[in-house]
């Protein structure tokens, strides 16, 4: 890979977000050791209150940058920046969700979703009234004292997003959460977590290959390519985003623009 | 072993039946055996003659003080062993230093046959309670260590850094994430050092005690007194079941949670 070091990409992310930035990515780059960096000289800003999508092949390095959004990794160049600061030790302004639901098979749907306040505190009926209600916004209003083995894996994925929205956190972080799920549920948890974010003003920053369900979700998109951001692509799409969308042509140019992105990226790499 | 199988519909009553129906017939062909093979009572004397001699030893209160040594032996070894080895393989889980240093005392002192050490405990602590205790804890400690260090490591990466992203404390981690997942596994632990715990006492008694149900088996066979010897084991099988079945109700009382269902 010879991207050059002045590459398009990096006058296009310094024009881009007009609005603060809430999370702010500088130059950062990060590499395992004995390999080629996962995540090299990525810039990227996400304003407050915006939902970013981060595309890619398998080992492009999304989950790498989304480690280093959340402080879970930091960067060997460059640097994370939250809100003007430095990146917190993880806590509850953080929430974040996995691909696989994680949740704590013996313990109740609710004690779940409480999970995060309860390793802080002990839950108030302020928090258990809070979890309930969003459980009830996911459609589990009657699931509460059940356990995780006895939901389908869309109802898990709700009580694991429940449990990363419970304590209200500013940066939500998504690693490719719905990618197990079939066509039908995957469409119903993306209106959920649209509906769910705008409500409470969440930035989020969700990895996916899925480039329908970047375009869905995303206000904008970067499509990574061996630890680079490759393009970066504005989704002009109405809110809130309706299913019937997906059919229209608006949409459709968008996924293709995305897609033409990702194999761009392909004739170049084969190139080189 | 049926740990897992829940008695719910008609079945399971056949089947009990059944297991019934062939100890019945086991006793008969014995009783039979017994009477008409020609073999002397020294060398196996009829379940109705052990019958009665469990029955005058324990009316007589014979059995009552040996049974009582035999079970404080093994509830003091099950209980010092098994805290200790729970504790021990906490530790080693959760410190990787003091696993590279220790592991090859623990080891070491797993490989030594511990029965061969009773000689050493008469020596040491004298004859009686303390030795067979501390024969019988040393038997419980490695099925309990091992599986609560194999147990504790069990947690898996994603879950390990959920708990790091909500800010967990390491205690909070090892109590709240690690122990729970590992429970089944230290259960496991748990059922095998209770019955190992039992062989423990009733042998560590052979060589170290004069009170006990191995003792009263070593004094039965120095009296030739075969039914005798009959009647206590009955009496260290009829232990050894018991305990086996509360440490399932137990096990299945502590897994309620992870069974899922309510």
């Amino acid at each position: 890979m010879q991207v050059p070091m002045h590459s398009p990409v990096h006058a296009r992310a310094d024009a881009a977000p007009s609005s603060l930035p809430f999370l702010e990515i500088e130059a950062a780059s990060f590499a395992y050791p004995g390999r080629p960096p996962a995540v090299d000289g990525v810039r990227w800003r996400v304003g407050a209150g915006e939902l970013h999508c981060l595309v890619g092949r398998s080992g492009c390095g999304k989950t790498t940058l989304l480690q280093l959004a959340a402080g879970l990794l930091r960067p060997q160049s460059g640097a994370v920046r939250l809100q003007g600061g430095p990146v917190p030790a993880p806590g509850p302004w953080l929430g974040y969700m996995f691909q696989a639901p994680t949740l704590l098979d013996w313990r109740s749907v609710i004690d779940n979703v409480l999970l995060p306040v309860s390793l802080q505190r002990s839950p108030q009926p302020r928090d258990v009234e809070r979890a309930g209600a969003l459980l009830e916004q996911l459609g589990l209003a009657g699931h509460a004292q059940r356990h995780p083995r006895q939901l389908s894996g869309g109802q898990q994925s709700r009580v694991a997003l429940a449990r990363a929205l419970v304590l209200e956190p500013a940066l939500l972080l998504l690693d490719e959460p719905f990618a197990a799920l079939d066509a039908i549920t995957r469409a119903d948890l993306q209106d959920d977590l649209l509906r769910t974010c705008r409500r409470h003003g969440t930035t989020v920053l969700f990895v996916t290959h899925d480039i329908t369900e970047a375009v869905y979700l995303g206000d904008r998109i970067a499509v990574l390519h061996a630890g680079r951001v490759v393009a970066d692509i504005g989704v002009d799409l109405p809110a809130p985003r309706t299913q019937a969308m997906r059919h229209e042509a608006p949409f459709n140019h968008l996924c293709a623009r995305v897609r033409a992105a990702m194999d761009g990226v392909d004739g170049m790499g084969a190139a080189a | 072993m049926k740990a897992a199988s829940s008695p719910t519909a008609a079945a399971p009553w056949r089947h009990r039946a059944l297991g019934a129906a062939l100890l019945l017939a086991l006793l008969a062909a014995w009783e039979w055996t017994a009477r008409h093979a020609g073999l002397s009572a020294l060398v196996l004397p009829a379940p109705s003659a052990v019958a009665a001699a469990l029955w005058t030893g324990l009316r007589s209160g014979y059995f009552l003080p040996h049974l009582g040594a035999t079970l404080q032996a093994l509830g003091l070894g099950l209980a010092g062993g098994g805290a200790a080895g729970l504790l021990t393989g906490a530790a080693l889980a959760e410190s990787p230093l003091l696993e590279r240093v220790l592991r090859p005392y623990v080891v070491v002192s797993q490989v030594v046959p511990k029965l061969a050490l009773a000689p050493l405990f008469v020596l040491w602590f004298g004859f009686g309670i303390a030795s067979t205790a501390l024969i019988t804890g040393l038997i419980c400690f490695f099925p309990l260590m091992e599986n609560t260090l194999t147990g504790l490591r069990q947690a898996d990466p994603q879950r390990l850094q959920l708990f790091r992203m909500l800010g967990a404390t390491r205690w909070q981690t090892l109590l709240r994430l690690k122990l729970p997942i590992a429970l089944p596994a230290i259960l496991a632990g748990l059922r095998m050092a209770v019955v190992l715990a039992l062989v423990g006492a009733v042998v560590g008694e052979f060589i170290g005690a004069s009170r006990g149900l191995g003792a009263v088996i070593i004094a039965s066979q120095g009296m030739m007194d075969t039914t005798l010897m009959f009647a206590a084991l009955a009496l260290i099988a009829a232990i050894g079941l018991l305990l086996y079945q509360a440490t399932l109700l137990f096990e299945r009382w502590l897994l309620r949670a992870h069974a899922g269902t309510d």
